[in-house]
């Protein structure tokens, strides 16, 4: 049993326990996240290749990116897509939680199933649905053909039009069951007696809905909405193994692009400078999502 | 809750879980067909079934070793997981100096997508004398911002009474989170879990990178074998699709029953 | 629990587990070996390490395999951390890039040591593997583009015979083309589809490769051609938006008149084909006899610790006795000239139409296109392919598409 013998050693000792508590988590992220991010940011600045000592040549790199790289802005068009496809896939989950949610015989079974789809390897899902949208013997095709919706095959992943879309609606498939388990933790965790007393003074189940539960899920959905769209962002295997980008640059978005310019261009310098550019808009997305959910992530206080 | 008609929202859940579950089906269907799956029509029903194209897999590569390499680093991973982002959430709750530089960090972090950092993961982890071990395997996932912030979330909404009752009885900030909250944030724990699961069983780049020998390799990298040479789907590639899901998704299935309980306790509590 | 068995429990667990699973034994004779998707011979190479062993005893061989698209993110990564695999199978022009940035050995002293290594190799096929004069690998595995034709498609349009040239091409698909049925799918990745624009004297760089030489007249008369065929239905459109499942796919469906593809093709659509045999598919040059090769040599890592072991391997690997196992087992060419021999004519009792196959990739090996060594290759792909995808899709119109192309690629031959 601690007693705190004064007040002044306390809120220190309290301040040394809250950062030991972040330190692990911290220097995780210091190795794994930001020293990358520093290495990356310096490359930016260079001209370098494995073997050879680096260059400076200042902003060369962010000249070339912005004026003279086609891909560059198409890759990020297409990012920008997915990144407003999010809110989608988070309505129908929205929709989905409710309604497991609510009181009816077997909500346990229905959730199970409809989170199935996340714990796949991604490169799985990637395959699955890669097969799904096949031209010739996809299930999609199959189906449009039986219904008679089209005469002939479509070819999802080798169109221009509907390569980006395939993969998004693929995206979404995989997401919605973790969307949902994230809204389905936030509706739990919403007191009854809340719901109780509103009924009680009179509010309908829409006017609940709107008032208390809306409110109170802000942080789940600030999270769906970040983790959504990081997620498709950086949906690195989901594109690279349904379309590797194509056709064209159709479905390139910035993180397979960085990809290629490293790996297979072997321009890790550029693709330095790329990374700095899609960090700072991810940075730029996530920072007003926060400051539209009211700041602090969303956090909400109960008392 | 007042009465409403049920079934509208069974057919609308009924729709959904057939929506998830169709893949799954068709996917499964063409591993244990026998026929040429590039024939169309394809089949509804698999023509002809039968499982070669499963022992082709299990054949093929080590497939048990691979397995087990998976299971030690996701359990790593896992158990790691629920520690660091436990106290990290606990920290997130408090008031303190810097918090918000902290979580702007956080949120910073989470914006950096792993194939950035590819080169110098690698080059740090062998610094750490880590490579090809299961340390070095799971270490970059040891904490996850998500999983940090779900966490926080839960935390967030135990009501602050409990937590002064907890301080006034004595107990220090470690027995705080380990006695007091975690129980009242089973559904948190649970996510924790399954996603820190997911995510290590699922993490194709990383092992990629980090593994050299085979014996150390995981299961998904076997996914390599049967893309094979020439790109040729063959049902193997489907087969290997359903016995990589299919531990993934049983592990769920056994860990979400015992957290339902959790979950539904939790939620009476509020 | 308290913290101090916490910890205690998790200091230990981490010692245990974070012990390598191959104790790096200091011996100075391990090589390690990557090779690029071609796990399925595992019992071959097992065989062949161990015979290296047995003249060089107590080497150890580290064999790695990795998928294509996964062996340059490995390789590098393991560069940059200097500890890149001793020997690498390289496919294409990869090689020449990492060739000028330094990472790959210089095999022209090993080569003038024993001027009768290179006797092995057929020539033609060893000159697209040297880049500014320095050899940089041995030659693993060949295969070249050739013409795929489906015979039951021709007699049903009233085509007598194959095509003889670039017009034939286009006359014969459009002849052809009906409802469902298109005559013509070339492969388009790398640059195997490069023949089409070489049969009609379109080049693709000044002789000196500085500068795009590819906006003449000619050229635009060429991709118009290309489009007008694609959209009538001749070409398939597959041709120009698919990889390799989706256009070989398409043939071996049996409803594509002609395939433009290099030889691991045959195998691949034979699978898929139940129409496949003799008497329906023919396999031919191209007309104009121009190709693109597809090739596979074992390089040496700048880093290796053991250049001169490395390249005992790879003289062993290559060498008659184990390049003719290869070319048997896998129905591949080697260009080990005798190697092939023996493969083809093992080939020959064995599958016919094989054979006929593999026959063209030993002819008119002095017509080599769609290779030249450019450090930039993926580069230059990436700024040429795109424009040219874009006027045969009916994108653009084939001029400015040209003159696009060629301001993209020459912004990046400046570059370098």
């Amino acid at each position: 049993m601690r007693r705190p013998h004064f007040k002044l050693r306390k809120s220190t000792r309290k301040a040394v326990l809250i950062w030991s508590f972040l330190a692990p988590s911290l220097l995780i992220f210091f190795l794994y996240r930001i020293l990358p991010l520093g290495w990356n940011v310096l490359l930016s600045f260079q001209a370098w290749s494995p073997m050879k000592p680096a260059v400076f040549i200042g902003l060369e790199n962010y000249q070339e990116m912005l004026f003279e790289d086609e891909v560059f802005w198409q890759a990020l068009w297409n990012t920008i897509g997915i990144i407003g496809s999010a809110p989608i896939g988070i309505a129908i989950a929205l929709g989905l939680a409710l309604l497991v949610n609510s009181d009816i015989r077997g909500r346990d079974i229905y959730r199970t199933l409809i989170f199935l789809s996340y714990p796949l390897m991604t490169v799985a899902v990637a395959i699955i649905w890669r097969w799904m949208f096949d031209e010739r013997v996809g299930l999609i095709n199959y189906v449009a053909r039986m219904l008679d919706l089209v005469d002939k095959p479509i070819p999802f992943l080798n169109s221009f039009t509907w390569a980006l879309p395939s993969v998004i609606a693929a995206n979404i498939w995989q997401m919605l069951g973790f969307y949902m388990i994230i809204i389905l933790t936030g509706l739990q965790n919403i007191p009854g007696n809340l719901y109780e007393a509103a009924a009680i003074d009179g509010a309908n189940a829409f006017r609940r809905f709107l008032r208390i539960t809306l409110p109170l899920l802000k942080p789940s959905i600030f999270l769906c909405f970040v983790i959504g769209m990081l997620n498709s962002v950086t949906s690195f295997d989901l594109v690279y193994v349904m379309t590797a980008g194509g056709p064209g640059h159709a479905t390139e978005i910035l993180v397979t692009y960085i990809y290629k310019l490293g790996f297979t261009q072997t321009r890790f310098d550029y693709a330095a400078a790329v990374t700095v550019v899609f960090f700072l808009l991810l940075l730029g997305v996530t920072f007003t999502a926060n400051r539209l959910s009211g700041g602090n992530a969303g956090a909400v206080e109960i008392d | 809750m007042g009465k409403y008609p049920r079934w509208p929202i069974h057919l609308a859940l009924l729709a959904a879980s057939f929506v998830m579950l169709v893949p799954f089906y068709w996917v499964l269907k063409t591993s244990i067909s026998g026929e040429n799956i590039f024939a169309y029509p394809p089949s509804i029903i698999p023509r002809d079934p039968n499982p070669f194209y499963y022992v082709d897999v299990w054949y093929a590569i080590p497939f048990a070793r691979f397995f087990l390499n998976s299971v030690v680093v996701s359990v790593i991973t896992i158990v790691a997981n629920v520690v660091l982002n436990a106290m990290a959430g606990y920290s997130l709750t408090q008031r303190f100096l810097g918090k918000s530089a902290v979580l702007m960090l956080f949120l910073s972090c989470m914006m950096i997508p792993f194939q950035t950092t590819i080169i110098p993961a690698y080059l740090i982890t062998g610094k750490l004398g880590l490579l090809d071990s299961y340390l070095g395997l799971a270490l970059p996932m040891f904490s996850t911002i998500i999983c940090i912030f779900v966490f926080k979330a839960s935390f967030d909404a135990i009501p602050r009474s409990l937590i002064d009752a907890a301080r006034i009885d004595g107990l220090s900030d470690w027995n705080i989170i380990w006695k007091v909250m975690m129980p009242l944030a089973k559904s948190a724990m649970a996510t924790n879990v399954i996603l820190s699961f997911i995510w290590s069983w699922n993490n194709f780049m990383w092992p990629l990178i980090a593994t050299r020998s085979a014996d150390m390799q995981t299961l998904p990298l076997g996914l390599a074998r049967f893309l094979s040479y020439q790109e040729d789907s063959t049902g193997a590639l489907y087969a290997f699709c359903i016995m990589v899901l299919a531990p993934g998704i049983l592990l769920f299935l056994l860990a979400q029953r015992e957290f339902v309980q959790g979950l539904t306790s939790g939620a009476a509590k509020g | 629990m308290d913290r101090r068995t916490v910890l205690k429990a998790g200091v230990a667990t981490a010692g245990t587990l974070a012990m390598p699973a191959y104790l790096r034994a200091q011996s100075n004779k391990k090589l390690s070996i990557l090779t690029w998707n071609i796990a399925d011979q595992e019992a071959l190479f097992k065989e062949e390490f161990a015979d290296f062993q047995k003249a060089n005893p107590g080497v150890e061989i580290e064999w790695l395999d990795k998928k294509g698209p996964d062996l340059p993110a490995f390789y590098q990564t393991q560069l940059v951390a200097g500890t890149a695999p001793d020997i690498v199978d390289l496919q294409g022009e990869l090689w020449v890039e990492w060739a000028v940035g330094g990472a790959l050995l210089d095999l022209t002293p090993y080569l003038k040591n024993e001027p009768d290594l290179i006797k092995l190799y057929n020539p033609d096929y060893m000159s697209t593997l040297a880049y500014d004069k320095k050899n940089y690998l041995l030659p693993f595995y060949i295969s070249k583009t050739l013409l795929y034709y489906n015979k039951l498609m021709f007699k049903e349009a009233g085509l007598s015979g194959p095509p003889k040239s670039f017009d034939d091409i286009i006359s014969f698909s459009q002849a052809m083309a009906k409802g469902e049925k298109t005559g013509f799918i070339t492969l388009n990745f790398d640059w195997l589809y490069w023949p089409l624009m070489k049969m009609n004297g379109i080049e693709l760089l000044s002789p000196d490769l500085k500068k795009p030489a590819f906006n003449t007249p000619e050229a635009v008369a060429v991709l118009d051609r290309l489009a007008k065929a694609t959209e009538s239905g001749a070409i398939n459109k597959i041709a120009w938006t698919g990889r390799w499942v989706e256009p070989n796919g398409a043939f071996a469906g049996g409803n594509v008149g002609m395939l433009h593809a290099h030889s691991a093709a045959y195998f691949f659509v034979k699978g898929q084909g139940r129409w496949i045999n003799q008497e329906t598919l023919g396999a031919i040059q191209t007309p104009g006899g121009w190709s693109t090769p597809t090739n596979h040599g074992f390089a040496i890592s700048k880093t290796s610790k053991n250049p001169d072991l490395a390249f005992a391997l790879i003289k062993h690997m290559t060498s008659i006795k184990w390049a003719t196992r290869l070319a048997e087992i896998r129905r591949v060419l080697t260009a080990n000239i005798e190697a092939d021999k023996a493969g083809l004519a093992k080939v020959e009792a064995e599958d016919p139409l094989a054979h006929a196959v593999l026959q063209t990739q030993l002819e008119q090996t002095d017509k080599l296109t769609g290779n030249w060594p450019l450090p930039n290759d993926a580069q230059v792909k990436d700024a040429f392919w795109p424009e040219i995808q874009n006027a045969v899709l009916g994108r653009k119109d084939a001029k400015t598409a040209l003159a696009d192309a060629e301001r993209a690629v020459a912004r990046v031959m400046r570059r370098s």
